[in-house]
């Protein structure tokens, strides 16, 4: 016991597995698809995975901040179709040009989020309650605006911002790089990304370490708008329409996303780096069980059964840490 | 060292569970149609004393030239029971194509989960896989559009099915489906011939947004909604939802009492329940009727609960958009709009579409 | 091998958490209707011993016998079907439940079916009555205090026929009267020939009730003894290994300006507190459990309301309205409840270090880490932190070490009033006498310390001054002049706390 470590005994080892145990099961899950589809790992497939998993993957990073101070944000797929039918508004029927009318949609979504934070926060009420009080009146407010109809919104330099690449690859893959940046350096890089852990640990402590708990909630939630806002304008891109009825049942994924990649229900603990893990093993899920033929009745069991094991998997890597 | 040994296993169990689902379902093909094997040995491999041969197959055949070919099923969704008739369908008959030789191998059902992002994802899976045609039952008409072009643009051979996209007439191969508007105006009329006094009605719609619900609603307003006999209470969103429907019905009852005549319904899961709702109320002389044919409501229809409902052949339209897909690969022309009409189920009519 | 004079015998035990030995071949041997305590500072594997006795956790080696027989316990529930219970030091009593679900939890009285609820409480009143409590049957559980609910624990203890009880630190949250009361059960339980293992830091504890003594270190078993012809300096010398000169550390230093004074402040708890505490100073608040102590302090760092009065910082008036605001004013403080108010276990040792000091460790929008992990690498190895590493999290320390790490991160905000509440409860002696160094340390740079504590050797041995308090107002104060011309006792301060003048 004594004797000199092997390399899996290392401090450092442990910690990197606690963190990021996840990636070990991707990297079996992508190498037992490839063994049965080598396709599954043409680069053009994996652009393609990329591609897609990126309106769940920044979703998910807003999610992952809102459950790491112990709450949780379901209103961001009603802000998809907010997002969605504000940009129809102002580009087809205000002629508005793109930048400007992107911007007011994001603002609105931010808006939103702001208000869940405020009302999480400063009222304490249940995020769960609060989030889901507002997804019903976000998304009643975008079938006022649209009146429950759908537009086509496929100008040229709209569909470029889905399907418009930088040598060769997607603008969305870009974005998704981009937003991993910027929340890698705000969760572990800032004093805010600090405050949010904190807050999520142990909020009494905080509150007594002269953490602004408030301001630090009401963040998160308002980040969660944006980055939801963010993901509808990809969304509607990749679709040429505005429309009310989009978004349905999007956090499911974005949570699952996160409890894939070790964020933890209780608060507290939670890396950005996960929550992509996360996103991509959600998305290899989907692109691989329809490569392996697996009928759509066995995929919501296989991906329930796969989120289980991983999330035990996870608890038992980690079981040393409680 | 325990944890350990249990992290690997648990890691093992989650890969085996994902390769299991996988395998199960290979193992169940093959075993469905035993004489599969020898048929797929000889049209798949193609060596070089029969490249000749295959070329001349694949003139219409193997649209991307990898020697395969293979069908794509894209479907709106695998929930709900007119869907479900129409994917099973499709199954049956690509199974049998594969089975015969004339098909390599498709890709079974794909869940578009009635969402057009997911379709627009499944159409780039079905790039990448890679598939010659590609069968799609679009969510939306606009929405969805973009998985019909990016999959035209491939090359691919698109058949769209059931209801069209806003490009379906000039990227996909073909359409077959029905006319929703006429749909909405069979609804119209049936119920302004058998209450010819007119009165109050209801209309439960689908979820607002999907094309299927603003054709028959079109369709219905063109009839019904023009007749000054009839005034409409109210469009309501019932989001396809048979529950929904019946809490209309409740409501409107309650406000409207016996001036209330009749319920629309954009489907006729919703009309089924709407009409036994209203039986249930001592209420038998109300007219519900849907769009759809299922099962229940024909049924329905058959025992005299229901007066008709108006049956969309979800099965000849996806059995004419695979009929297209025989057609091209044998190089035969292929008609670019297959229309297959509804059909007003009565009494009369209903033993020929019960199974 | 089995030798009659002892009930539990362990010999040979050793267990090791990943890499970390927590203990070495160890012995104990228990004897029927003793007291018996066990000493060591935190992580000397006290409390892994225990957790083998009680089956919480699997020897690596070694085998033990209860009663003559071989035994090992699978866990808590068959460790107590054996006869030997556990009194843990943080109560978890589930709130709703009465006292008599509470104690015949897992075993409740049934018909068919059914809970016989009467016949429970019955037994239960049965049962209360032996122990003189002021509470019966139906109260609920979070209607008692710490001290009553702990009392629940020793009935159960007894109800289900224990032959050896542990009590790991009963008395951390008890104040004196309810520790003797605590002690009148134990001679109670004693003389009808229950064996009691007895945990605690308190040299005065031990010396009082403990027939013998079992002294750990580091993971091994160092000596047993009997209580009597052994000297407390002895017994610190074999638990720490090394000599402590004297008890408190304390070095008077020079003492300066008033920095921080109040005002006839009131609050929930306390009323019409005046005080001031100057540069250098360490001032010492003693009192009884529940007089307002905590709430005083609680109240001027702004976690909870203050009602009327002012407060002064060097001269200036000043509101707190939250922690936020004293801290940036330069008021801190330790509180007492370590757990919910000291440290996000969740997170590293780093991170919760410098959490209050982030601002400071800016570089435009971002942390500068490296400098970060440089300060608070130097702030823990002056206070002597004792872990792997920074990156480890809170749940890895010993209480002792988590005190530290509280400690650590106040320190390096440099505050003018340090605010301790309890800085000593459940830390062992070696880490005790570490925080006092410090303590004094603090002050000698200048800093005003107000030291709340429940151990009156500690408030004597410590402070410049002492104010007592009783009922929400503070009763009497004494310098520490009049204890070193032991003008004034324990016993007076005692009697202060309890009203007198």
């Amino acid at each position: 016991m004594e004797a000199k470590k092997k390399f899996y005994q290392t401090d450092a080892f442990r910690m990197f597995m606690g963190k990021y145990g996840i990636g070990v099961v991707l990297v079996f899950m992508i190498v037992a698809i490839a063994i049965m589809k080598p396709r599954f790992i043409y680069p053009s497939n994996i652009l393609n995975v990329l591609t897609q998993i990126s309106v769940n993957c920044l979703i998910a990073y807003g999610m992952c901040l809102c459950i790491t101070t112990g709450g949780i944000d379901l209103a961001v797929g009603s802000q998809l179709a907010l997002v969605s039918v504000l940009l129809g508004q102002f580009i087809v029927l205000r002629e508005m040009s793109l930048f400007p009318a992107i911007i007011l949609s994001l603002a609105a979504a931010t808006l939103f989020g702001f208000i869940n934070g405020v009302l999480v926060a400063k009222f304490d009420m249940a995020a769960f309650v609060v989030t889901i009080a507002t997804q019903l009146i976000i998304r009643s407010i975008a079938q006022i605006i649209s009146d429950g109809k759908g537009m086509s919104l496929a100008t040229p330099e709209f569909k470029a911002i889905y399907s418009g690449t930088l040598v060769g690859i997607p603008y969305p893959i870009i974005y998704m790089i981009l937003i991993s940046i910027v929340m890698y350096i705000l969760m572990h890089w800032t004093k805010f990304g600090r405050y949010v852990f904190a807050v999520g640990g142990n909020v009494n402590a905080a509150i007594a370490s002269g953490v602004n708990v408030f301001w630090t909630k009401t963040l998160c939630y308002t980040i969660s708008g944006l980055l939801a806002g963010i993901a509808g304008v990809i969304f509607t891109s990749k679709t040429g329409s505005a429309q009310s009825n989009v978004g349905l049942a999007y956090e499911t994924d974005a949570v699952a996303a996160c409890v894939l990649g070790g964020t933890s229900f209780a608060g507290g603990i939670s890396t950005a780096p996960g929550v992509l893990l996360g996103a991509i093993i959600i998305g290899c899920i989907y692109n691989g069980m329809n490569f392996l033929n697996i009928g759509s009745y066995y995929q919501y069991m296989t991906k329930g059964v796969i989120i289980i094991f991983a999330v035990l998997l996870d608890m038992v890597i980690n079981k040393k840490n409680r | 060292m325990k944890k350990r040994m249990l992290a690997t296993i648990m890691t093992a169990a989650m890969v085996l569970s994902l390769v299991g689902c996988g395998a199960a379902k290979e193992a169940a093909a093959p075993a469905a149609d035993a004489p599969a094997p020898a048929a797929t040995e000889e049209a798949a491999p193609a060596p070089a004393e029969e490249a000749a041969e295959a070329a001349v197959e694949a003139v219409g055949g193997d649209v991307n030239g990898d020697g395969k070919i293979i069908v794509g099923y894209i479907s709106k969704n695998t929930v709900d029971v007119f869907h479900a008739t129409l994917n099973g369908a499709a199954e049956e008959r690509l199974n049998s194509l594969v089975a015969d030789g004339t098909i390599t191998e498709w890709t079974g059902i794909l869940d578009g989960n009635t969402d057009a992002a997911k379709q627009c994802d499944l159409a780039q899976d079905c790039i990448n896989y890679p598939c010659d045609y590609v069968i799609i039952l679009p969510a939306e008409s606009t929405a969805s559009d973009p998985a019909v072009t990016s999959m035209a643009d491939a090359g691919i051979g698109v058949i769209v099915v059931n209801s069209a996209t806003d490009s379906t007439d000039s990227a996909a191969m073909a359409f077959a489906g029905s006319d929703d508007v006429y749909a909405g105006e069979l609804m119209g009329n049936y119920v302004m011939e058998n209450v010819p006094d007119g009165g109050v009605f209801v209309h439960c719609q689908g979820v607002i947004g999907n094309s299927a619900q603003i054709q028959r609603g079109e369709g219905m307003n063109n009839t019904i909604g023009a007749n000054s006999s009839w005034t409409n209470a109210a469009d309501v969103p019932c989001d396809w939802d048979a529950s929904k429907a019946v809490n209309t019905v409740d409501d409107y009852l309650a406000q409207y009492g016996d001036d209330l005549k009749a319920v629309i319904c954009d489907n006729d899961d919703m009309s089924s329940a709407a009409q036994t709702e209203c039986n249930a109320k001592g209420r038998t002389d109300i007219v519900c009727i849907g769009v759809d044919g299922n099962q229940g409501p024909l049924q329905m229809v058959k025992e005299g609960t229901l007066g008709a409902t108006v049956l969309q052949d979800g099965a000849g339209q996806v059995n004419a958009g695979i009929d297209a897909i025989v057609a091209a690969i044998k190089g035969e022309t292929v008609e670019k709009s297959i229309m297959v009409p509804f059909v007003l189920v009565t009494s009369d009519n209903v033993d020929q579409f019960l199974n | 091998m089995g030798n009659s004079e002892y009930i539990l015998n362990c010999e040979g035990i050793s267990k090791a958490f990943g890499g970390t030995q927590a203990l070495k071949d160890v012995q104990l041997h228990i004897k029927p209707g003793e007291v018996h305590a066990l000493l060591g500072e935190n992580g000397a594997g006290k409390s892994t011993l225990m957790k083998c006795v009680i089956g919480l956790v699997k020897q690596d080696t070694g085998t033990m016998e209860f009663e003559g027989k071989p035994y090992q316990a699978n866990g808590p529930v068959d460790a107590l079907n054996c006869g030997i219970s556990m009194i843990h030091q943080e109560l978890n009593p589930e709130p709703h439940l009465t006292v008599a679900e509470s104690i015949f939890l897992k075993r409740e009285n049934t018909k068919g079916f059914l809970l016989d609820k009467k016949a429970q409480n019955k037994r239960c009143e049965d049962l209360l009555s032996k122990f003189e409590v002021p509470y019966t049957a139906k109260t609920k559980m979070k209607e008692l205090t710490l001290a009553q609910v702990q009392m629940v624990e020793i009935i159960k203890a007894v109800s289900c026929d224990s032959r050896l009880i542990i009590m790991d630190e009963p008395t951390s949250s008890l104040d004196s009267t309810e520790t003797d009361h605590l002690f009148e059960v134990i001679r109670d339980l004693k003389a009808k020939g229950v064996a009691i293992i007895y945990i605690s830091h308190r040299m005065e504890e031990i010396f009082e009730i403990c027939d013998r003594v079992s002294v750990f270190r580091n993971g091994t078993y160092v000596d047993s003894r009997d209580m009597e012809g052994v000297t407390r300096d002895e017994l610190i010398s074999m638990m720490v290994g090394r000599d402590v000169k004297s008890v408190f550390p304390k070095v008077d230093c020079e003492i300066g300006e008033t920095v921080f004074k109040v005002d006839k402040i009131s609050g929930k708890g306390f009323h019409d507190i005046s005080f001031e505490v100057h540069a250098g100073e360490i001032l010492g608040l003693s009192g009884l459990v529940g007089s307002g102590r905590s709430e005083t302090m609680r109240a001027i760092f702004g976690l909870d309301p203050l009602e009327s009065g002012t407060m002064y910082l060097e001269g200036k008036e000043i509101t707190n309205k939250s922690p936020r605001d004293s801290i940036k004013k330069g008021i801190c403080m330790v509180n007492e409840d370590r757990k919910n108010y000291g440290l996000c276990l969740l997170r590293s040792i780093r991170e919760n270090i410098s959490l209050p000091n982030l601002p400071a460790k800016q570089k435009g929008f971002l942390l500068n880490q490296k400098r970060e992990k440089k300060e608070v690498g130097e702030v823990a190895k002056k206070l002597t932190v004792k872990c792997a590493s920074l990156e480890h999290n809170g749940f890895s320390l010993s209480g002792g070490n988590q005190q530290k790490v509280v400690l650590a991160k106040w320190i390096m905000a440099n505050p003018k009033v340090l605010i301790l509440d309890e800085p000593t409860r459940g830390v062992d002696v070696g880490a005790k006498s570490d925080i006092h160094t410090l303590m004094c340390e603090f002050a000698a740079k200048g800093m005003a310390v107000i030291m709340i504590s429940s151990e009156l050797p500690e408030v004597m041995g410590m402070s410049d001054r002492i104010l007592v308090y009783h009922e929400g107002t503070i009763n009497g104060e004494v310098s520490r002049k009049e204890i070193l011309a032991n003008a004034i006792t324990q016993e007076n301060i005692l009697q202060m706390a309890f009203g007198q003048r």
